[in-house]
């Protein structure tokens, strides 16, 4: 049973997160209309920039942040059936947090800070920026702090017992943040803040850029995670089956959470102040951390195909045709893998060393990320929304038929938007312009596949409002619904785990030793050679 | 649906997961196949950056 404290806490925060959602949808289909250039009376760069910057933030930092520290707070909370450890943190969180998207909206709107929802110098935003996000990201400490102590509470309350799988991800995913948000913070604390209120004259640049490829990787695995944690505990109970394993699901949450942090180099891949020694380390990890994904990918197919057969498919594949297709979180999680193999599949074109070259800064990039977060990682906060809406609010999901056809339109929006952002950035075009009207035959070519995109985009505009609507109507209903989280059960019960998977001890050391060896010198480096900085550009 | 047996179902929760591995192996094999025809295919017929 939810208490009512962490109902309260979770809807605030996840209505938070899905306004944020719904706004940033919006502009995404003003900014590829405004882009192709089909449209002469919309075209502004500055509006077009701003709108970027807007997008970027309220979808990749106030949805994602403020959607895991909803969902931590109700996994925690069910699953070691436990109040909240300090609520009046969990509410400061929330207020410096809100207030700190509030300050940052302020510039992003006036167009005081478009710097591409990117911190990288030496374009530089307004302080006012600056200091919000970081207020934002300080409000989502306090909630990293709040499920490390559940945990450990948890575990000092029940000695040698496991610490249900959901929470060991959850709290996984806390101290992975911690991690990942150090290093903008390092960057935004001593670079930009000083430089955005004009107390430094120059910045080092090269500096910056290494210590935002500290988080920018790892940060959508702190995105991912959620999605994750439905895939391994909520999924299977609502497939009609079981968890795989419970030990290879913690396994894999441990690569994954000690993998995503030393790899953030491929995003410099054609920077100058890295060597490619250091390049080459972090390509190979970036391959390594793709191991948890297969294996995850594994476990839960394992798990769906364990639930189809218990549905009575036969056969090879007969037991996916068993499946509850009409169940919104088993349509979620087969549409939300499908879009990670294809998004998946572009990653490691990224990440490979030489081929990066190709489609560096083209918009094969925004089409793969994308993928992987508008459509993997998103489409599971939906299934996640979707089921615990009736149980937070006590009322039926006010159209099961509408949420169907909402991720069936996400997914096929998705599809037509990201498929010709792919080729694009094949065929060359640039990302991060605001025009691709350069009356040329080459830039001609590229207009077929505009045109798609914003079909695309519209697809999933309509499939924004079905679901925001959705739940809204939600709340509106006089039904009455009486459900509990139902968490999956692995096949063979866990009774007995080794420390090291079931406390994350251990791996805070082998991640400090990690991120020492991977990122120690290239930091240092800058203090110990002559460098030279750059004057702000921008606002 | 016919009911499964006790029986049935153990055999299944105990059987090895055949659909996931010739799924997986699937995905895998095609992930490899396309990454080698961009790396030959695409890449490489480009030539050297100049």
């Amino acid at each position: 049973m939810i208490d009512v404290v962490t109902k309260k806490l979770a809807f605030c925060h996840l209505w938070v997160a899905f306004g944020a959602f719904l706004l940033a949808c919006f502009m995404g289909e003003y900014q590829v209309l405004e882009r192709s250039g089909f449209i002469p009376a919309i075209e502004s760069p500055s509006v077009y920039f701003a709108s970027v910057s807007t997008h970027g933030v309220l979808m990749a930092f106030v949805l994602t942040t403020f959607f895991i520290m909803g969902f931590g707070y109700v996994v925690a909370t069910t699953s070691l059936k436990q109040p909240i450890w300090n609520p009046q943190w969990a509410w400061a969180g929330f207020g410096i947090s809100s207030f700190g998207t509030v300050l940052a909206a302020i510039p992003l709107l006036t167009g005081k800070a478009s710097v591409l929802y990117t911190f990288y110098p030496p374009i530089i935003g307004h302080w006012m920026f600056y200091v919000g996000a970081t207020l934002l990201i300080v409000g989502s400490w306090l909630w990293c702090v709040i499920m490390i102590m559940m945990m450990r509470e948890w575990k000092q309350a029940n000695p040698g017992a496991p610490v249900p799988l959901a929470m060991f991800a959850t709290a996984g995913n806390a101290l992975l943040w911690l991690w990942t948000s150090a290093g903008v913070a390092l960057e935004v604390l001593f670079q930009l803040i000083p430089m955005a209120l004009g107390w430094m004259d120059t910045l080092d640049p090269g500096l910056a850029r290494t210590l935002f490829a500290w988080t920018l990787h790892p940060i959508v695995y702190f995105w991912l995670i959620p999605a994750y944690t439905a895939f391994y505990v909520l999924v299977p109970k609502q497939a009609g089956g079981y968890l795989f394993s419970d030990e290879i699901a913690r396994a894999a949450f441990v690569v994954l959470i000690v993998f995503a942090l030393p790899i953030g180099f491929h995003h410099l891949y054609m920077d100058p102040e890295q060597a490619k020694g250091w390049k080459l380390l972090h390509g190979v990890g970036t391959f390594v951390v793709s191991l948890p994904t297969f294996i995850t990918g594994f476990s839960v197919i394992a798990s769906l195909e364990i639930a189809g057969r218990l549905r009575g498919g036969k056969g090879l594949f007969g037991w996916i045709g068993s499946l509850p297709w009409r169940n919104p979180m088993v349509l979620s999680v087969i549409l939300a893998l499908l879009m990670l193999i294809l998004g998946g599949f572009g990653g490691l074109v990224n990440a490979s060393y030489a081929m990066n070259a190709m489609i560096h800064n083209t918009a094969w990039v925004p089409g793969h990320f994308h993928l992987i977060f508008a459509g993997t990682t998103v489409i599971m906060y939906f299934a996640i929304a979707y089921y615990l809406w009736p149980i937070m609010a006590g009322k039926p999901l006010f159209s099961k038929d509408m949420a169907l056809v909402q991720l069936w339109t996400w997914f096929i929006g998705m599809t037509i938007l990201t498929t010709p952002w792919h080729v694009l950035g094949l065929l060359g075009q640039p990302r991060r312009i605001s025009g691709v009207e350069y009356n040329s035959l080459l830039t001609l070519a590229w207009d077929p596949y505009e045109l798609a995109m914003i079909f695309g985009g519209l697809v999933m505009l309509g499939s924004a409002c079905l679901f925001v609507y959705n739940l809204a109507m939600t709340h509106r209903s006089q039904e009455v619904f009486e459900g509990e989280i139902e968490y999956a059960e692995p096949i063979h019960p866990v009774t007995d785990l080794p420390e090291y998977l079931n406390d994350f001890t251990l791996w805070n050391k082998v991640i400090a030793g990690l991120m020492a060896l991977s990122f120690g010198v290239p930091i240092l480096q800058f203090f110990f050679m002559k460098t030279f900085g750059s004057s702000a550009w921008g606002f | 649906m016919k009911p499964l047996s006790e029986e049935e179902r153990e055999k299944i929760l105990n059987s090895p997961p055949v659909g996931t591995w010739a799924l997986m192996i699937t995905v895998g094999v095609g992930m490899v196949v396309a990454w080698l025809f961009l790396y030959y295919g695409v890449f490489l017929p480009r030539g050297a950056i100049n």
